[in-house]
């Protein structure tokens, strides 16, 4: 428990074992997260960032699946946990909002019931308390006549309602830590800033963590305090949110920041895009991941893997070998 | 796999590996189709005894080298009987899944191609016709369809078999007909008959492939049925399920009487249904829910 | 909810028309007088006059259609010419001999491949999954008639019981333990077949439904696997197994007719194939329709029953 953090991740690993041979989702990830913070983790679809966030509390799949590293929440190893002994702190230390409420609520139970569940399984509470708490919940995710909804199955909601009733169980048995891994995606963009900004108020409200996994670094901007941004299933820049928006060093970084639309554009001002795909990650290079689809990249961009190293802001960190200069932010459009 | 994402990562160690190879067992399985299906053909041709010719000197006799499978109460040759009984198994079988596959299979790639109101008249026929126990409607048809014959028997089977067969293809064809490059194609203007045999038809064969040979088996299982309550082929013609049910009278006497139509019948269906079942997941559909 | 059961009794109605259509025109399937066919060959000319009369055999077919639908509409199905008695009074008595075989069948069936099922789901492709696999597989490929050749040749001969034959049946009011006794190897024999269907079907919809997101996210609850597997993964997948089931009902009663035949137990199929042998028409006629709309009315149960587990459904 060094520096009552609540969660310490360090050189954490995930494998898949595939028909195409080994693949490793994520690669040596580390990092840390306060108490009562809340943790961007940033990368293209397919970056890792949806393994990492299930690998960090024990959710990846059962089988093929090799973890290394360590991933302490709140004094707990995860690494090497057995099924049974996870499932302590799932829920009530740690728990996950998932990317999609129309695939996440199952289909033929009542949502009052999968909310109730989690109350009286893990908390031991009885049937009359943990509807009224359920109702109670229900109603801080902000659904309307709460104790109607309890009854509802998931297809009678929208997708926004559904996206609540999932919050709402992952804030069930009050975590302390909250993985929301893409919250928003499946929903209508009026309804994004919604979801986004009710997890800000319970997060203050109930004092938890929160790690927001998104790719879009809009959503982030003005959430969280610190960024991980990961490219091939690794870390390739992560400071605070102010350094990776303004004094960003690694290039796809600028890449990633330079596609996503800015309110203060102009109107029809093009969007710069990636040139290229994100690699195979079962035929890895040897060097820089993103080397292939970078305009500065070198000799040794291909040959050799650059390390995460600090940059001059504290807590700054960035792994390339042709860093953009200091001074970034006054090349920015 | 130039593009392998994380999401497909994730599913795929779940799943079996995509296209795992057919198997050793899979060969054999084709192999002894194929042989039985050779014996049914040229039957005659081969050096067996006359099915019919009652050796009254030989009755009941275990196997031996002058009778390989020994010989039945009538002392006819077993083994004989059992490569000519596979006739009527094999021929109502087949028979019987080419009547249902030709009026089946190409209404039901046009019903899903087609949608609309053709779609939703014929669904609703074909649903009806379902719900009516096929194998009830069969031995309902063939005791009042005297005199009976092979080839009513096969029809009766054959038309019970249609609704089965269409409900299949359609489930498959829809599948394929919703994905993009069936849209293209049509959006470019290729003609029906070009998409519904160049774009469709190759993506439902596995399927169509899988279930021809499951339903050969599950028909084969009903003439044997059918040959227990007497309504298939008149003895003395032999049939895999007339001999069987023959042999249960002197069970007692002649076990073998029983036993090697019994293991024929047995082995020839395992061998369907493993073929069937390993071209299913060969390609990697989900089962069909029948 | 209530709109999708009115189109389902819609659809019901239908097929029962349908049923009743084919089941009439059986009897003119056959070679000859309609009148010879119900009252065998040895009928005076004064016998069938009246027939001809009842029927009204000398009107339009579809007119003979509606007298005869008349006639089944008040439970009178015609009398059997071999035993001189009502068609409804002989599939009375045969009827609950189905159905009791049938109910014990479906018990030991379920019973058998929902943990099976579940136990090779947690684990697919391992050591558990490919010997149930395997076994399956090669139940699949014996059809029961063979099965219970087998049974009843283990028995009789490697025990020393006698198999059961007309007089070892004894109704379930009179002595319900030899009831069960008699009842219990055709009802094994249908259990076999029907847990290999249930076995494979529920485990392949649960191995898909396992690999569904809200499984994770029960995970995610810290439930107990026991807990996920039942509430979470069995309930969307016994929507597949009660489909399966309803397929079932046709198969598994025309494998009841072969297996009571077999062991000469009096149900429907024995009946039925009596009547068949000794050309006993109207009783053929009367046990088809009444089976028909019997399986019609399992299988509207069953969509019943799957509407209330998968509120999905009716809202398509």
């Amino acid at each position: 428990m060094s520096d009552d953090k609540l969660l310490v991740v360090k050189d954490l690993t995930t494998t898949f074992a595939t028909a195409g041979g080994d693949l490793t989702a994520v690669a040596k990830v580390s990092f840390d997260l306060e108490r009562n913070e809340t943790l961007g983790i940033v990368g293209e679809s397919g970056s890792g960032k949806t393994v990492l966030s299930r690998t960090i509390m024990g959710l990846q799949p059962r089988v093929n699946t090799t973890v290394t590293g360590s991933s302490i929440i709140d004094g707990f190893e995860v690494v090497g946990a057995s099924e049974n002994d996870k499932r302590t702190i799932w829920g009530t230390e740690v728990a996950m909002v998932f990317q999609d409420p129309m695939t996440s609520l199952n289909p033929v139970m009542r949502i009052g019931k999968q909310i109730d569940e989690a109350l009286r399984v893990r908390l031991g509470m009885n049937r009359k308390d943990a509807k009224a708490r359920a109702i109670e919940l229900l109603e801080l995710v902000g659904i309307p006549s709460p104790a109607q909804r309890y009854n509802a199955y998931p297809g009678q909601l929208s997708g926004g309602m559904r996206q609540r009733v999932v919050i709402a169980i992952a804030l069930a048995c009050s975590p302390k830590l909250l993985m929301a891994d893409e919250p928003t995606t499946g929903l209508d963009v009026t309804i994004q800033a919604q979801i986004l900004n009710l997890l800000d108020e319970l997060k203050e409200r109930l004092k938890m963590s929160v790690i927001l996994v998104t790719h879009d670094l809009g959503v982030v901007a003005t959430r969280t305090s610190r960024i991980v941004v990961m490219y091939a299933g690794r870390i390739v820049e992560t400071g605070t949110t102010r350094d990776v928006f303004y004094h960003h060093r690694m290039p796809y970084t600028r890449a990633l920041l330079e596609s996503s639309p800015k309110v203060s554009n102009k109107s029809h001002t093009r969007l710069v895009t990636i040139p290229g795909r994100p690699p195979n990650l079962l035929d890895l290079s040897p060097g820089c991941s993103f080397a292939p689809r970078c305009k500065y990249a070198t000799g040794q961009c291909h040959s050799e893997r650059p390390e995460l190293r600090p940059s001059i802001e504290p807590g700054h960190a960035f792994a390339c070998w042709n860093p953009l200069p200091v001074n970034a932010e006054a090349t920015l459009p | 796999m130039s593009n392998f994402s994380l999401e497909d990562a994730a599913l795929m160690v779940e799943r079996p590996e995509k296209s795992e190879p057919l198997g050793l067992f899979f060969w054999i399985c084709v192999f002894w189709v194929g042989l039985n299906i050779f014996g049914a053909i040229f039957a005659n041709v081969l050096p067996l005894q006359n099915p019919l010719f009652g050796n009254y000197n030989a009755v009941n006799v275990g196997p031996s080298l002058h009778h390989l499978f020994g010989t039945d109460d009538l002392g006819r040759d077993i083994l004989s009987r059992v490569v000519y009984g596979s006739r009527v198994s094999i021929t109502v079988g087949l028979g019987a899944i080419l009547i249902g596959y030709g009026i089946g299979a190409p209404l039901g790639m046009l019903a899903a191609y087609r949608r609309g109101r053709f779609d939703a008249i014929l669904t609703t026929i074909m649903y009806l016709l379902l719900a009516f126990p096929a194998i009830i409607a069969t031995i309902a048809v063939l005791s009042f369809w005297t005199p009976r014959s092979l080839f009513k028997i096969i029809v009766v089977i054959g038309i019970a078999s249609v609704p089965l067969v269409y409900r299949v293809i359609r489930t498959a064809t829809l599948s394929v007909a919703t994905k993009d490059y069936v849209i293209a194609a049509k959006v470019q203007g290729a003609t029906d008959r070009r998409i519904l045999l160049k774009e469709l038809l190759p993506n439902i064969a596995p399927i169509a492939l899988s279930f021809f040979l499951i339903g050969v088996a599950t028909i084969i299982i009903l003439e044997g049925a059918l040959a227990f309550l007497g309504l298939s082929v008149n003895p003395p013609t032999p049939s895999w399920g007339n001999m069987i049910n023959e042999a249960r009278t002197v069970l007692s006497q002649n076990v073998w009487l029983a036993f090697f139509p019994s293991l024929a019948l047995c082995l020839f269906l395992i061998a369907l249904n493993f073929i069937g079942d390993r071209i299913r997941s060969h390609f990697d559909v989900t089962e069909v829910k029948l | 909810m209530l709109r999708y059961l009115t189109k389902r009794l819609m659809l019901l109605v239908g097929i029962v028309f349908v049923i009743s259509v084919g089941s009439f025109y059986l009897i003119h399937l056959l070679p000859g007088n309609p009148a010879t066919v119900i009252l065998g060959f040895g009928a005076t000319p004064e016998a069938k006059a009246i027939l001809y009369k009842q029927l009204g055999l000398s009107k339009p077919i579809y007119l003979q259609y509606f007298v005869w639908l008349g006639n089944i509409l008040h439970g009178n199905l015609g009398i059997s010419f071999i035993s001189q008695t009502t068609v409804s009074s002989v599939i009375r008595s045969a009827l609950p001999i189905d159905g009791e075989i049938i109910i014990i069948s479906q018990i030991l069936a379920f019973a058998a491949a929902i943990p099976t099922a579940m136990r090779s789901a947690r684990k697919p492709d391992g050591i558990v999954d490919r010997v149930l696999g395997a076994t399956s597989f090669t139940l699949l490929s014996i059809p029961p008639y063979i099965l219970i050749v087998v049974l009843v040749l283990f028995i009789s001969i490697k025990l020393g019981v006698s198999a059961t034959g007309p007089s070892a049946y004894v109704s379930f009011g009179t002595d319900w333990i030899t009831n069960l006794e008699s009842l219990s190897l055709p009802a094994f024999t249908l259990a076999t077949g029907s847990f290999v269907v249930y076995y494979r079907v529920l485990r392949s919809d649960l191995i898909a439904t396992l690999q569904e997101e809200f499984i994770t996210m029960a995970r995610s609850k810290g439930l107990s696997q026991r807990r996920i597997m039942w509430r979470h993964a069995f309930r969307p997948s016994s929507v597949a197994l009660l489909g399966a089931a309803s397929v079932n009902i046709g198969g598994l009663l025309a494998a009841g007719f072969i297996v009571q035949y077999l062991l000469q137990i009096p149900g429907l199929g024995y009946t039925l194939i009596l009547a068949i042998n000794s050309s006993d028409f109207l009783v053929v006629q009367g046990i088809v329709l009444t089976v028909s709309v019997l399986v019609v009315a399992v299988n509207f149960f069953f969509d019943f029953i799957i509407n209330i587990v998968d509120p999905r459904i009716s809202r398509e």
